[in-house]
């Protein structure tokens, strides 16, 4: 990986970040003092943020380490403007489908913080859309139908990506038989779930499913069922069988 | 002045307009800097093109959902909060959640009593547990995202074809979790989920067959928005 634009990529983020926070903080602060409404103390604020604190720091910390990885560079603009699951991870993982790239290369990341700004700047657009057309849109955006179909938004998402993630593509290499990683950790899932709800917990099955398609994947390598075939080389055999 | 008037002000407004502007400043910075990298290191136009296309139409209908979101918000904590909150790290279901609490922790039997008692004294209390409650990811983010991709990338190179493949199947952890939570949700989730599985079979088959590949940029937002349309039809069978 480049280097410059390695170091660069992530100075842009944290920056980003900082900034980001400044703004969390600052508009409240200013609103506070514009309109006299500080909370009577810090204390008052821990306390009924306590609460929030204690489920939202470990599902956080869950989502930093799973997601990551995934993610690259493009997790500051992704843990930002959220919407992870929903929006930026399938974002990445098609623009990545599309163009044979993989994470954890050069060009991936590229793709990925791509992605990820377009993305972002689209949502950010559309939400203002909304706010600016609240009153002909909120009629028909609030109607039994829309909020049904709305309901539906992630079966409807995760069944349409799911092939997405059949691709041998492996970076310089194609994984042939690389789709069957998935086989043990999915079933593991489903038979916890039937036993002890995920929900809510989706971070932490998605580290454990990390972990174990890192044991499968090997397993399968070591075992021969999962071949690795440089593409340079596959692209010398359809040379040869041109000419 | 009352809670609401407060909440829907012209100072909140102009604020949270530059908040905005930030986001929309710093997501443009980033994708200049990775679109002229995506030239050096030799990605094709025609594969940049795709990314933007594919990326920005897919995001399209999710974002609806969030404008959704915004209107049950903003009947509760006004307007530029809601929009503030929706465009940066919050989902409707943690903001909802968060502005309750607070207001609960004011003696208010919801947030919904809060708002109609009009008792501004509350205001910055809400918004500082808002802000405050949902920051672990982004705090996180800055110490540790340079550390974990340096971490993957590192692996992928010391270990030859081993690591590309053990780095190359890390993403797969996202379909294992998030798939099967899905199909055992009920019925009708899991006939959207199979419903929308065929529909990307039909396309995929589509774009092969009459070899119209500009359209794979256009299959997932399609699958997405005829497997929600699917619902409609699942709920009156099966719900």
């Amino acid at each position: 990986m480049d280097e410059k634009y390695y170091k660069s990529i992530h100075r842009i983020g944290r920056i980003g970040l900082i900034i980001g926070i400044a703004f969390m903080l600052g508009i409240p602060a200013v609103t506070c003092t514009v309109f006299n409404v500080w909370p009577k103390s810090v204390a008052e604020v821990m306390t009924v943020g306590a609460g929030l604190l204690a489920v939202f720091i470990p599902t956080a910390t869950a989502e930093v380490f799973a997601y990551t990885p995934v993610l690259g560079s493009s997790a500051y603009i992704t843990f930002l403007t959220g919407n992870v699951s929903n929006l930026k991870l399938p974002v990445v993982i098609n623009a990545q489908t599309l163009t044979d790239t993989t994470q954890g290369t050069d060009e991936g990341d590229t793709i990925a913080a791509i992605g990820v700004a377009v993305s972002s700047i689209v949502t950010t657009l559309i939400i203002v859309a909304g706010v600016i057309l609240m009153v002909p849109l909120k009629p028909v955006l609030t109607s039994p139908a829309v909020q049904t179909a709305t309901t539906y938004l992630l079966p409807s998402l995760f069944g349409g990506i799911f092939l997405s993630y059949m691709s041998e593509d492996c970076g310089e290499y194609i994984a042939k038989n690389k789709p069957l990683t998935i086989v043990i950790p999915t079933l593991l899932v489903f038979a916890v779930n039937a036993f002890y709800p995920l929900s809510g917990k989706e971070g932490f099955a998605v580290i454990a499913c990390m972990a174990l398609n890192v044991v499968c994947a090997y397993a399968l390598y070591k075992a021969g069922i999962i071949k690795m075939i440089p593409k340079a080389s596959l692209k010398k055999d359809a040379a040869k069988a041109a000419k | 002045m009352s809670f609401n008037e407060i909440m829907n002000s012209v100072t909140l407004y102009a604020l949270v307009g530059a908040g905005i502007l930030f986001i929309l400043i710093f997501c443009g910075v980033t994708f200049i800097k990775a679109y002229r990298h995506g030239i050096e290191i030799g990605l094709t136009k025609d594969q940049l093109r795709t990314a933007i296309v594919s990326s920005a139409v897919y995001t399209i209908v999710p974002s609806i959902s969030i404008v959704i979101g915004l209107f049950s918000l903003s009947a509760v904590i006004g307007v530029p909060w809601s929009w503030f909150r929706l465009s940066v790290v919050g989902a409707v279901t943690y903001e909802l959640m968060a502005a309750d609490m607070a207001a609960t922790g004011a003696g208010y039997e919801s947030i919904a009593a809060l708002n109609a008692a009009g008792d501004p004294s509350v205001i910055g209390t809400i918004m500082f547990v808002m802000s405050i409650g949902i920051m672990a990811g982004i705090i996180l983010i800055l110490f540790f995202g340079k550390r974990i991709q340096a971490g993957v990338v590192s692996a992928r190179n010391k270990h030859g074809v081993v690591g590309a493949l053990l780095t190359g199947v890390l993403s797969l952890a996202i379909i294992e979790a998030f798939l099967p939570l899905q199909m055992m949700k009920g019925p009708v989730y899991l006939a959207v989920v199979c419903t929308s599985c065929v529909i990307t079979l039909i396309q995929m088959f589509i774009v092969k067959k009459f070899k119209i590949h500009w359209y794979r940029n256009f299959i997932m937002a399609v699958t997405l928005l005829l497997g929600m349309m699917s619902s409609l039809i699942w709920v009156q069978i099966l719900g």
